[in-house]
């Protein structure tokens, strides 16, 4: 049953790309930039539990609960202090620069406060559901697997029912979509582009903690994960949190079956030769279009 | 360069002319409608908007009685839609904007709407990837956080049922709507913001003649039912017909005028 693991171990690290995706793609639908730091809220929540935790000796919950808490205020002070001098201001940054410079530089500031405060060895949080791997038939599933999964569909769901059944959803969609008609009706743009600035870094934080066991985090991962996600928000065009989940689910698989069967070595190398293949072949299929002309 | 108001009414007229005003398709200057006695619903005083260092108003200055409708006519590109925009705050002013004798705080959008101002905008500002029923829905969101209490309130009720031809599409994403529809809804969000006082830019930019009719009929309508009415129109024939006073803009800076002695010629201010 290799496909079957494979497959397993694909969705599992697919659902991590989907969550980072769907981070990305929606604030970015609110805010028009794009989250380059997201990863690196999740390389502070693994690395700050860990460091609480194994370090200074805090019970597990206190450590999670500090440290969720303590990216949720940074991503607050960040929005009050950067974006709103950045973009609220009376002359008002537009265009390739507020894009992705703020939140660039932002993922540099984190790496370089994460190497001081965590040094630079591999660290994880701690296993929150530790035993053996479960076995269904010749079919395994790690425990940290099952977690991720749990969380994003729990995560995901909440999300889709917030947009899908309440007025404040649709208000979230609606500045999305223009930013212009949402002023009209009275929606605060900027309490949005915080509100899920600070919620993306907070779910962020929580995937680090619960994926941290599996793969091992140093201060520079933040930019790795940072990176898929924002591929797979690429095929939503930025803009299609829906597009982005499946793209990254299917990024997921794709690396998976790539590293079982072709090449463990290359299997990244194919794995961007096809993405960038299927971009040309389909770019309106893909959302790349709109992702160009806005 | 100029706004004149020329209040329609010289005559005292009574509140039976006042409902006439909407049948009848006179000019502003011959309307003997009279709704004078209302007490202002908007009082805009020396109302100036720049785009930098681009002035569009100057110093403009009408009020508009509770009932009335006024139409806001001048050519293109000289101010009339920042007029609008100032008064609701959807830019930044200089100068006093009173709503039903409420100081509107500046640049605030939310407060207009609050106060009774909703504006319905200039080339209609949908969300296109929304459904045509989440579009007019979110015009409730400038009174309630809840969407049980949008969807049961009288606004959102009133908004659908006044375009019955909008049953069907309802489902249907706005983007993919025709332009008559389109501004029906753009209006249909209007109304389920629940205005006493409706501004409406350029209702018909675009449209067919029969569709643009249409939107009349039902500007008519709302009026009638005791909305206060602003049109920001180019072509003043179609507004005329249904208002009862008018604003004219011209040159892109305004004048303010009052009664019959219009302080020619107007004052120029270089931008």
């Amino acid at each position: 049953m290799k496909f079957g693991n494979l497959l397993i171990a694909g969705i599992t690290t697919g659902s991590i790309y989907a969550m980072f995706a769907v981070c990305v793609s929606v604030w970015y639908r609110v805010s028009n930039i794009l989250n380059l730091a997201v990863g690196d809220f999740a390389m502070v929540g693994a690395l700050g539990v860990d460091n609480l935790y194994r370090v200074k000796g805090l019970p597990l919950p206190v450590a999670i609960i500090t440290t969720l808490v303590v990216v949720a205020v940074f991503a607050y002070l960040y929005d009050q202090v950067v974006l709103r001098i950045a973009q609220d201001g009376r002359r008002p940054i537009e265009g390739i620069v507020i894009t992705f410079f703020f939140t660039f530089a932002l993922s540099f500031f984190i790496d370089g406060v994460a190497k001081v405060l965590f040094g630079t060895d591999v660290h994880a949080a701690p296993t929150l559901w530790s035993g053996p791997s479960l076995t269904l038939g010749s079919l395994n599933f790690e425990r940290s697997g099952i977690l991720v999964l749990a969380c994003a569909i729990i995560i995901g769901g909440a999300f889709w029912l917030y947009i899908k059944f309440t007025l404040g959803g649709k208000a979230l969609e609606a500045s999305g979509e223009n930013s212009v008609g949402a002023r009209i009706v009275g929606i605060d743009t900027r309490q949005y582009r915080r509100l899920i600035f600070i919620g993306t870094a907070v779910i962020a934080a929580v995937f680090g903690i619960v994926e941290s066991p599996i793969t091992g985090f140093t201060y520079l991962s933040g930019a790795t994960i940072s990176l898929t996600g924002f591929i797979a928000a690429a095929y939503g065009g930025f803009r299609k949190p829906g597009r982005a989940l499946v793209a990254g689910l299917f990024i997921g698989v794709l690396e998976a079956m790539l590293g079982g069967y072709v090449s463990a070595e290359f299997g990244d190398t194919v794995l961007y030769a096809i993405l960038a293949a299927a971009i040309l072949a389909w770019p309106r299929a893909l959302g790349f279009e709109s992702a160009v002309s806005g | 360069m100029s706004a004149e108001e020329k209040p329609a009414a010289q005559a005292n007229g009574n509140s039976a002319a006042e409902n006439s005003a909407a049948e009848n398709s006179t000019t502003a200057n011959s309307t003997a409608a009279n709704s004078t006695t209302g007490k202002a619903a908007l009082a805009v005083t020396g109302l100036s908007v720049a785009y930098g260092n681009v002035v569009a108003v100057h110093d403009a200055t009408f009020t508009v009685a509770e009932g009335d409708a006024c139409a806001i006519v001048g050519p293109n590109g000289n101010g009339k839609s920042s007029i609008l925009m100032g008064v609701t705050g959807m830019i930044r002013r200089r100068g006093a904007v009173e709503i039903f004798g409420a100081h509107a705080k500046n640049g605030d959008v939310k407060w207009a709407a609050r106060h009774g101002l909703t504006l319905v905008p200039e080339r209609r500002q949908l969300y296109p990837e929304l459904t045509a029923e989440d579009n007019i829905i979110l015009g409730c969101y400038t009174w309630t956080r809840s969407i049980g209490k949008a969807r049961r309130s009288d606004a959102y009720g009133r908004a659908i049922g006044l375009f019955p031809e909008l049953k069907p599409h309802l489902k249907q994403l706005a983007g993919t709507l025709s332009g008559g529809q389109q501004q029906m809804v753009a209006i249909a969000r209007g109304l389920a913001a629940d205005p006493k006082i409706l501004a409406v830019d350029e209702p018909c930019l675009g449209l067919a003649e029969a569709i643009a009719k249409r939107v009349y009929d039902v500007l008519a309508e709302i009026h009638g039912a005791g909305t206060t009415l602003i049109v920001v129109e180019e072509a003043p024939r179609r507004a005329l017909t249904l208002c009862n006073k008018r604003v004219e803009v011209r040159n892109g800076m305004t004048l303010h005028a009052r009664g019959d002695n219009p302080p020619f010629p107007p004052t120029v201010v270089t931008a």
